[in-house]
């Protein structure tokens, strides 16, 4: 079962491999400050590998909303996990 | 001599292992990545660095997903300095009113796989027109090799609208291409270098539906035409990159990925952008000069089914009736036509070189010849010892083979052995074989050259044969349209040769069969009782050469026609009327009151059974094996067959109108 904890998880795995850094440890609070080189192109780059890895898919305002001021890691799983659930915002 | 094969160390192998793995996983890498990902890791770590400039190349291929494409060029940057510089560095501008910098670094390593280095300068988002048309701009400071021009269908200056006529649209479409075309040579002008120019791809969506091609002012008809006006108009320092192909062969829907566009102005889904920057890289390879130049193919399972020495010719499967047998016979059909485009190809195989070469001689199903191959090796010793005989005697660097093989342990020898060679995977499915290799883009060309765009000419020429064809209203017009010459001469030292062979050789249109050898035709060009005439034939479309013989002998009272044939490829042209009229004033000239001819059946000849009945001879007789008679008289009102051949005159010194 795929709880917010084991999305937490698989997000760090693929955090470490899109910016390449095995030291990078997520937590429900970091934001994008909190990681180095997070800017929007890097941005687009874990969004790709989130859709992919995941199989879902973001809404193009969600893509921007997810780096936005305020927004942290623990939103990103929260909306991992709900896309999860409902089948129309899963890939086929 | 042999080029040195270089002994790999024990943790190459080790890692190489691991590559080969991987490639044989598919065309996904991202499942396999993880594990190799380890491995670069490790080698960074440890300061390998020629171990792993000598992996890294293997694993940048055009189907690598995004993500793993951009670890990979995270790699690439991490061995930096310590990797050799490449055989070449070429500085390229990309200017796109797109994001162009994923872009960017993707060209950077499809370039890196092929031992190009380059610098590339990117002009800010959306100022690709100002950085041309200012003389002060970064792009003329920065002075690129290759300009690329990173446009997409956004970049069109605007679509027509559905009320504008055919006129408003062409004049759209002029002016469009204008600006194109002053950008072109305004950048030439400054920079002399080559431009690489993307054309338009169509929008997958349709408003107009099924009908988007038959409306003047549709958009996907705009595009089209639009595009085809981009390829007329490039001059031979502009390349057009067939985006729009691209899309299509992705599946116009999967090329773009809107929400991408709409968030970060990706003028495509992020996960084309590895292809197309490889089809870009390709590009770039062609005009640097790094291209491969032959492509050194395995036979058993890579060009039939099965072994041939084990299953013998008849045992193979080649040809229709055998799924397997027609997915071989389309692969060699693509393969002769890279040959036809100047493509080398070698054969490398173990087997007994009489056995191998056999199959090219005796197999009715093969597409490629023996002439076909410029290297033919068989023989029993490894591959990538053979290999580097291919390219010694071909006279080519080791760099420029593809080698083809649907043996992966083959596959891998050589990748060990002769890194240089570029060895794509294969599927098992030989099905698969065509797209496995046409998506390396191994054999790109800058632009088309003087002889391949004569080729191309003689293809127009001949669809516009077969065009004229449909379009004729009816025979007659058709025949008219041809505009047909043909020279009418006696038998001479000079066609000698060609008649004999027409003689011997045609089974068909041949009303008595008769085989005469030189010395034969020699004797009866040489008896004034014998009339013999040739006929050579022209169209609009190109020389046929010699194509029809005839040689009668004179009676006391008619022209008796002994031979009468003609070539098959001038068939229902009318040359049989054509040559006739001529026969008869020959006849008359001479003081004869008719023509005779005979039909003499064969297994072949059915074709011409009415040969005479049509021309208007009356029958004289019939025996039991199918012979018949016939006769023209000359003296009732005989009228010339209507042609539509125009006779030239023959040369001079045959003359004699005998």
């Amino acid at each position: 079962m795929t709880t917010t904890t084991t999305i937490l998880a698989e997000l760090q795995d693929i955090f470490r491999q899109v910016f390449d850094d095995d030291a990078i440890e997520l937590a429900d609070s970091t934001t994008a400050d909190d990681v180095d080189g997070w800017d929007s192109m890097m941005h687009i780059n874990l969004i790709i590998a989130i859709e992919k890895r995941f199989r879902v898919k973001f809404a193009a305002a969600e893509i921007a909303s997810l780096k936005a001021d305020g927004q942290n890691v623990g939103g990103l799983a929260r909306m991992v996990e709900r896309k999860l659930g409902d089948p129309k915002a899963t890939r086929p | 001599m042999l080029s040195i094969v270089p002994t790999p160390t024990e943790t190459t192998v080790e890692a190489q292992d691991l590559i080969e793995d991987c490639l044989a996983s598919g065309e996904d890498l991202s499942a396999a990545y993880p594990k190799v990902s380890l491995l670069l890791k490790e080698l960074i770590h440890d300061e390998r660095w020629d171990e792993l400039a000598a992996i890294l190349p293997r694993l940048i291929m055009p189907s690598i997903d995004y993500t793993t494409a951009g670890s990979l060029y995270r790699v690439m940057s991490r061995l930096g300095k310590h990797r050799a510089l490449g055989k070449r560095t070429v500085k390229i501008a990309i200017l796109g009113s797109s994001t162009t910098h994923q872009l960017a670094q993707f060209l950077e390593l499809h370039l890196f796989a092929a031992g190009v280095s380059c610098e590339i300068h990117e002009a800010d988002y959306g100022v690709f027109r100002q950085e041309i048309w200012d003389p002060d701009s970064e792009l003329y400071r920065f002075r690129p090799d290759v300009l690329v021009l990173a446009t997409s269908r956004r970049d069109l200056g605007g679509l027509p609208s559905l009320a504008e006529d055919r006129g408003a649209v062409e004049s759209r479409m002029r002016t469009e291409l204008a600006e194109w075309t002053k950008l072109w040579k305004t950048a030439h002008d400054r920079l002399n270098c080559q431009i690489i120019q993307n054309n338009f791809e169509s929008p997958p969506w349709r408003t107009l539906g099924n009908h988007e091609g038959r409306h003047p002012a549709s958009a996907s008809r705009y595009v089209t035409m639009m595009n085809l006006a981009l390829q007329d108009e490039a001059p031979p320092h502009v390349t057009i990159h067939d985006v729009d192909h691209l899309a299509a062969s992705r599946g116009r829907w999967r090329w773009s990925d809107e929400r991408y566009y709409y968030h970060a102005k990706l003028s495509c889904s992020p996960e084309n952008l590895v292809d197309y920057a490889h089809s870009l890289a390709s590009l770039v390879l062609a005009r640097v000069g790094v291209v491969k130049k032959c492509l050194v193919l395995d036979l058993d399972n890579t060009l039939w089914g099965g072994v041939i020495g084990d299953d013998g010719l008849g045992g193979i499967r080649l040809g229709q009736g055998d799924p397997d047998g027609e997915a071989f016979v389309a692969f060699q059909r693509y393969v002769k036509q890279l040959r036809e485009r100047g493509v080398l190809l070698a054969v490398c195989s173990k087997n007994t070189d009489a056995v191998a070469r056999e199959v090219f001689l005796k197999h009715p199903e093969m597409v490629l010849r023996l002439d076909d191959i410029s290297c033919f090796v068989a023989n029993w010793d490894d591959k990538a010892t053979n290999i580097g005989r291919i390219a010694d005697r071909l006279n080519i660097g080791v760099d420029s083979l593809v080698f083809v093989d649907d043996n992966p342990a083959e596959r891998s020898i050589v990748r060990r052995l002769r890194p240089a060679v570029a060895v794509p995977e294969l599927p098992l499915d030989p099905a698969g074989y065509i797209a496995a290799l046409d998506q390396h883009r191994y054999f790109q060309a800058l632009g088309l050259t003087a002889e391949d765009l004569k080729r191309a000419d003689y293809y127009k020429a001949d669809a516009e044969r077969q065009a004229a064809e449909s379009s004729s209203q009816d025979l007659a017009g058709f025949l008219a349209s041809l505009a047909m010459t043909a020279r009418i001469e006696p038998i001479s030292a000079a066609n000698l040769e060609r008649t004999v062979q027409l003689i011997n050789r045609s089974n068909q249109f041949n009303l008595t069969t008769r085989r005469y050898a030189a010395a034969e035709i020699q004797g009866i060009v040489a008896d004034p009782t014998w009339v013999t005439r040739v006929v050579s034939l022209s169209d609009r479309f190109g020389d046929h050469g010699l194509i029809s013989v005839l040689i009668a002998r004179i009676d006391e009272t008619a022209l008796v026609i002994d031979t009468w044939l003609m070539s098959c490829r001038v068939l229902k042209r009318g040359v049989e009327g054509f040559l006739l009229n001529h026969v008869v004033v020959i006849a008359r000239g001479l003081g004869l009151q008719a023509v005779r001819g005979e039909y003499l059946p064969t297994a072949k000849n059915g074709l011409v059974r009415d040969h005479y009945q049509s021309l208007g001879f009356s029958p004289i007789d019939t025996d039991d094996s199918g012979r018949s008679t016939w006769t023209l008289s000359l003296h009732e009102g005989w009228s010339p067959a209507p042609t539509h051949i125009k006779e030239t005159p023959h040369d001079d010194h045959h003359h004699d109108s005998r």
